[in-house]
Formats: structure tokens, C-alpha cells, sequence
């Protein structure tokens, strides 16, 4: 450094012993600094446990092996439903029976040109 | 090597080299937030959590206090950050709350030359008061300051420069 330097670094320093840098307690500062990172730590911890317990949570619901394939009873389906034939509901109960009489087709005797009429 | 009472995430940081650089430290923090002895505490205190925790781990790349001076430095910067973009808001949605509340801080009493530091730009004023009041080297305060070398040299030229003219102004003057 300078001469020009030195003086004027002496100047500085000769104002700036004003300003004061005491006036702070290192044993204050650091106890309260190792109060703040403890509980910093706590804090961390908690979540830490909290977010643990809510992943357990999340993958116990949504991760179970899945369940066997389940099959509906042929019984309880036939059960569960009304079948009714359109004839049975259509046609007026017991009218006619189109099995009484077996019908009469009519047969032709007659030729006509070569053919049957 | 270890030392006893090194600390747990930052075994290069021992209790006692801390509490040697303390005062020196916290000098540094009460410049920071212009003097205001509440803030430089809670500053120290946050810087200190930092060491604890080892979110700032110091590796020997430096001396000890040129690390906690950036630790320092880079702690107020974001906290004048967050107080001014939060003043920014206050100021576009409640304009008269910020002359209602902000106070201002009394400046420490001024001799001519620490009036002459003070009134420098803010560059300048930081590598005087590293470089002049806490015997760092240009390098050091440099790397305290987040600039490179080359940089922190024009600083402090061109602090020096300006001193020396307005402490001559001054002088002649009286």
C-alpha cells in the first residue's frame, strides 16, 4: 500500500471508530442462533414424520393387491330380471289357440297350361 | 484435523474462531442495514443458523472471515430484497401506509471522512469500509462482495479517487 493510501486509510479509520462495531454478545447470539436451528430441526422432523405418515396413508389406499375377479351367480341374474315372450303380451290370454285346428291349405287340381292353378 | 468444538455440518468451523471474529462480523452486519443494531442481531443470528445447519459449509477456499463477511452479505441482500419488493407493493396498493410506518433509522454521528465514505456509491463504500476498517485484501473483499478481482479493484480506485477529492473539496472550503 501507498503512502497516499496509508494516509488516507488512517483517515477512514479514524472516522469509523465512531460507528461502533461492539455492542453484540457472541455468547447471545449463538445461543439463540443454536435455539433457532434446533427447533428448525424439530419443525423438519415433524414434517418430515408427517409427510412419512401421509405417504403411508396414500399408498396403503391406493397401492392394495387387487381384488379377485368376482362373478354374478346365473341364478341371481335370472332372478333379478322379468322375461316376458312379445306373443304372451301381445295376444289377448287364450283366444284363440292357433294349434287347435291344423289349417287346411288348398291344393289345386286343376292344370293350366302345363301347371297347377 | 478436527477441532473440539468444531461444528457438526461444518467441520472446518469452530465455535472459537467464530466467537474470535464476532465483533469484527458483526461491524460488518450493522453497515449492512444501516446501522440499526436490532437487525445486524438478527442477521448474525440468521448467519449462524446457516453455519449450524450447513447451508453455508465453509471448505478452507478462503480465511474464515471473508466467508462469514459473504454469509453476511448475501443474508442482507436478500432481506433487502424481500423488505423492498414488499415495500413496492405497500407503495402501489397503500401508498399513505408507508409514511405512517416506516421509520427512519438515526445514522451514526459523522465525522467529515466517514460522512465522505457514507456518501459514496454503494460498491465503493463496501470495499472501503472491507479494505480500510476490517484489513481485508482487495481479493477478499472482492469475493465478500460477489465481484471479481478486476472488478473490486476499480472500486476501490475509483473510492479512493472520490474521497481524496471531496475530503480536498472540504479542506478548502474551511
Amino acid at each position: 500500500m501507498q503512502d497516499s493510501d496509508k494516509a488516507l486509510r488512517d483517515q477512514v479509520r479514524q472516522g469509523w471508530t465512531g460507528t461502533g462495531d461492539a455492542g453484540s454478545s457472541f455468547e447471545t447470539t449463538w445461543q439463540a442462533a443454536q435455539e433457532c436451528h434446533a427447533a428448525g430441526q424439530r419443525h423438519y422432523r415433524r414434517f418430515a414424520g408427517a409427510a412419512a405418515v401421509a405417504a403411508a396413508v396414500v399408498v396403503a389406499l391406493y397401492a392394495q393387491p387387487p381384488a379377485g375377479e368376482s362373478y354374478i351367480e346365473v341364478a341371481d341374474l335370472l332372478e333379478s330380471t322379468y322375461w316376458t315372450a312379445p306373443s304372451d303380451a301381445l295376444l289377448p290370454d287364450r283366444q284363440f289357440d292357433i294349434y287347435q285346428d291344423m289349417p287346411v291349405i288348398f291344393e289345386s287340381t286343376e292344370p293350366a297350361g302345363g301347371a297347377l292353378l | 484435523m478436527r477441532d473440539s468444538d468444531a461444528l457438526d455440518n461444518n467441520p472446518h468451523i469452530s465455535r472459537a474462531a467464530l466467537e474470535a471474529i464476532h465483533s469484527q462480523v458483526y461491524g460488518w452486519a450493522l453497515s449492512r442495514c444501516d446501522f440499526d443494531h436490532a437487525t445486524a442481531e438478527d442477521l448474525m443470528q440468521q448467519a449462524y443458523v446457516e453455519l449450524l445447519s450447513g447451508n453455508a459449509r465453509f471448505d478452507n477456499k478462503s480465511t474464515l472471515s471473508t466467508f462469514v463477511f459473504s454469509v453476511v452479505q448475501n443474508l442482507a441482500r436478500s432481506r433487502f430484497r424481500r423488505v423492498s419488493s414488499r415495500l413496492r407493493l405497500v407503495k402501489k396498493y397503500h401508498r399513505e401506509a408507508i409514511v405512517q410506518s416506516v421509520e427512519t433509522t438515526e445514522p451514526p454521528v459523522d465525522d467529515g471522512v466517514w460522512r465522505a465514505v457514507r456518501a459514496l456509491p454503494a460498491r465503493q463504500r463496501d470495499i472501503i469500509e472491507l479494505v480500510f476498517c476490517r484489513e481485508l485484501t482487495i481479493e477478499q473483499a472482492s469475493a465478500v462482495m460477489g465481484v471479481t478481482k478486476g472488478t473490486g479493484r476499480v472500486h476501490y480506485d475509483r473510492a479512493k479517487k472520490a474521497l481524496r477529492e471531496r475530503l480536498q473539496h472540504w479542506a478548502e472550503e474551511e
